[in-house]
């Protein structure tokens, strides 16, 4: 499903982001990728969506090789991965539907299916009941769910979310991880980018361990080793 | 294809009434430039319509004196119009030229009066001689005095427009290079204001369009509602410019027209009939304006 082969990446500062990464995602797996701060797991994750093109190496996602994707074709790949982004706003001035709805509406869902999909997702984040609301009548986790339910809209086949549990306290993290555990139970790959030692640790699925832009550990059932 | 025009109008009106105030100093700047161009436009027009009309009324009259038969007047006739540079030759009888001098003072009746006392027609037969172009009038006045009809003309009347006509062009010429000046100048503030006036459409949107590229909208989607921005702009702007025009070259026309008093010509007959070409000059150049300027402000801040 995703694929790096050796990836590399350096900001045009010559930053290096990423060195030799190689790993392979199964569709439908559920992966954490872990590591201190400025490891380049953001760059990943960046580089999964096209928004970041590698220095070297190749990126295929879904048997589609987009290491030098065409702009025009971002858009089509962008509709089959879902992103769930800490620093990913709502638009504060659309309600909750409306927010969701968006992201239908920019690439050109008729209103029929806006008004069927909008409400399923919803349904599977928990925020039926709060779907005219603003932004700002939200809590941080209910925010971050909607955010997910706006990542769900195209039905994606991975989701990646970078820091979702940022800014929330433990609880409404684990909400929020258990929000994708059961997004991954319906066959949808799951890329979680995370800090958080207590979710990786109570997760047990697979965890890629980064420092300085390599990978140091891969592990299948895996614990925060650093 | 139709919900996405919708949904891209939508975007557009949106832009507009967040910069509300910038969307009107663009209008603003771009009504002035449609202005001095359809200024400059109209202008042209006219001049050229005057010029035409003062240099048809220019002609020749031979006036012959008694003594010349009809034999000789008609004779110099065919004489003048076998001149290359002669147009037109017309003959004007004694009798032709009381029938017409009494037709022209229908109204007054002392005139008339002494008309019908008449016993003899003291009007002279004479010529009328128009040529193709402006300065052949010299050679031909000249090539007529060296000839055997001369002695047969009484008198010449040929008022010489030329003077009258370079000093016209001549400030016209002024007032055109003025206004195209002037247009190129507005031309290039609008540029840059409706550059400017997009760019923080895009800065003010930064937001939807970051979610918007991250949830796969196309390019076209992203870029549709700037440009329709800067149509609408356009589109505005032609139609105010129109709205004030017209009544402006309205109120103007009297002043004109008495600038060509006794001339074949009318100002708004003329500017009617040119109406439509001027309201589709202002939409062309607007539009022109407006999509290359936004096009330059979407590909350098949207990068899609
Ligand atoms: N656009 C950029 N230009 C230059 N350098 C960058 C850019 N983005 C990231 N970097 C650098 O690349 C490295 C990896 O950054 P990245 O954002 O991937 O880290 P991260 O692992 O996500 O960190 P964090 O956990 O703090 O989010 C860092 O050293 C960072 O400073
Ligand atoms: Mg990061």
């Amino acid at each position: 499903m995703i694929k790096f082969k050796k990836v590399s990446k350096l900001y045009p500062d010559k930053t290096p982001a990423a060195k030799d990464l190689n790993f392979s995602i199964r569709p439908g797996e559920f992966v954490s990728i872990v590591g201190q701060s400025g490891t380049g797991k953001t760059t990943i994750a960046k580089m999964i969506i096209a928004e970041e093109e590698p220095t070297a190496g190749n990126i295929i996602i879904g048997g589609w090789d987009i290491t030098n994707i065409k702009n025009s074709d971002i858009p089509v790949l962008r509709r089959q991965i879902g992103v769930v982004f800490q620093d990913f706003k709502l638009l504060p001035k659309k309600n909750i539907f409306e927010n969701v709805a968006f992201a239908m509406e920019v690439s050109g869902a008729k209103k029929e299916d806006i008004n069927k999909v909008v409400p399923q997702v919803l349904k599977i984040v928990g925020l039926t009941k709060k779907t005219d609301r603003f932004p700002n009548q939200l809590s941080g986790g209910e925010r971050q769910r909607v955010v997910i339910a706006r990542s769900l809209v195209h039905h994606p086949k991975i989701i990646v979310a970078d820091e979702p549990t940022g800014n929330l306290d433990s609880i409404n993290a684990h909400d929020i991880v258990n929000l994708l555990l059961k997004i991954n139970q319906f066959g949808t790959t799951v890329v979680l980018v995370t800090h958080n030692h207590d979710i990786v640790n109570s997760i047990k699925k697979r965890v890629i361990t980064l420092d300085g832009g390599q990978i140091i550990s891969d592990q299948k059932t895996g614990k925060y080793i650093l | 294809m139709f919900v996405n025009l919708f949904r891209t109008s939508k975007f557009a009106a949106q832009n507009f009434r967040r910069n509300l105030w910038l969307s009107v100093i663009t209008v603003f700047i771009l009504v002035l430039t449609l202005f001095t161009i359809s200024l400059v436009f109209t202008i042209n027009l006219v001049a050229d319509q005057a010029l035409n009309s003062i240099q048809e009324k220019i002609d020749i009259d031979i006036f012959f004196s008694s003594t010349a038969s009809e034999s000789d007047i008609i004779e110099a006739q065919v004489y003048l119009q076998q001149m290359p540079e002669v147009d037109q030759v017309t003959y004007i009888s004694k009798d032709d030229a009381l029938e017409k001098f009494a037709a022209s003072h229908l109204d007054d009746p002392n005139i008339q009066e002494s008309i019908a006392e008449l016993e003899e027609n003291p009007l002279p037969a004479s010529l009328v001689v128009t040529a193709y172009e402006l300065d052949d009038y010299k050679v031909i006045l000249n090539n007529f005095e060296a000839s055997q009809f001369n002695e047969f003309a009484q008198d010449k009347s040929f008022t010489d427009y030329q003077l009258v006509i370079e000093k016209l062009s001549n400030i016209i010429n002024r007032i055109y290079q003025i206004g195209f000046i002037l247009s190129i100048f507005f031309i290039i503030i609008s540029v840059f204001v409706v550059f400017n006036t997009i760019r923080m459409a895009t800065y003010a949107q930064r937001e939807e369009l970051g979610i918007m590229k991250l949830v796969g909208a196309t390019n076209a989607f992203i870029r549709a509602p700037f440009f329709m921005e800067a149509i609408f702009y356009a589109i505005l702007s032609a139609v105010i410019t129109i709205v004030i025009f017209y009544p402006t070259v309205l109120l103007a026309s009297p002043y004109i027209n008495s600038f060509f008093e006794g001339y074949d010509f009318d100002f708004m007959y003329y500017f009617n009939q040119y109406v439509l070409h001027v309201f589709f000059l202002e939409l062309a150049v607007a539009l022109f304006l407006t999509t290359v300027s936004s096009m330059i402000a979407i590909t350098r801040y949207l990068k899609v």
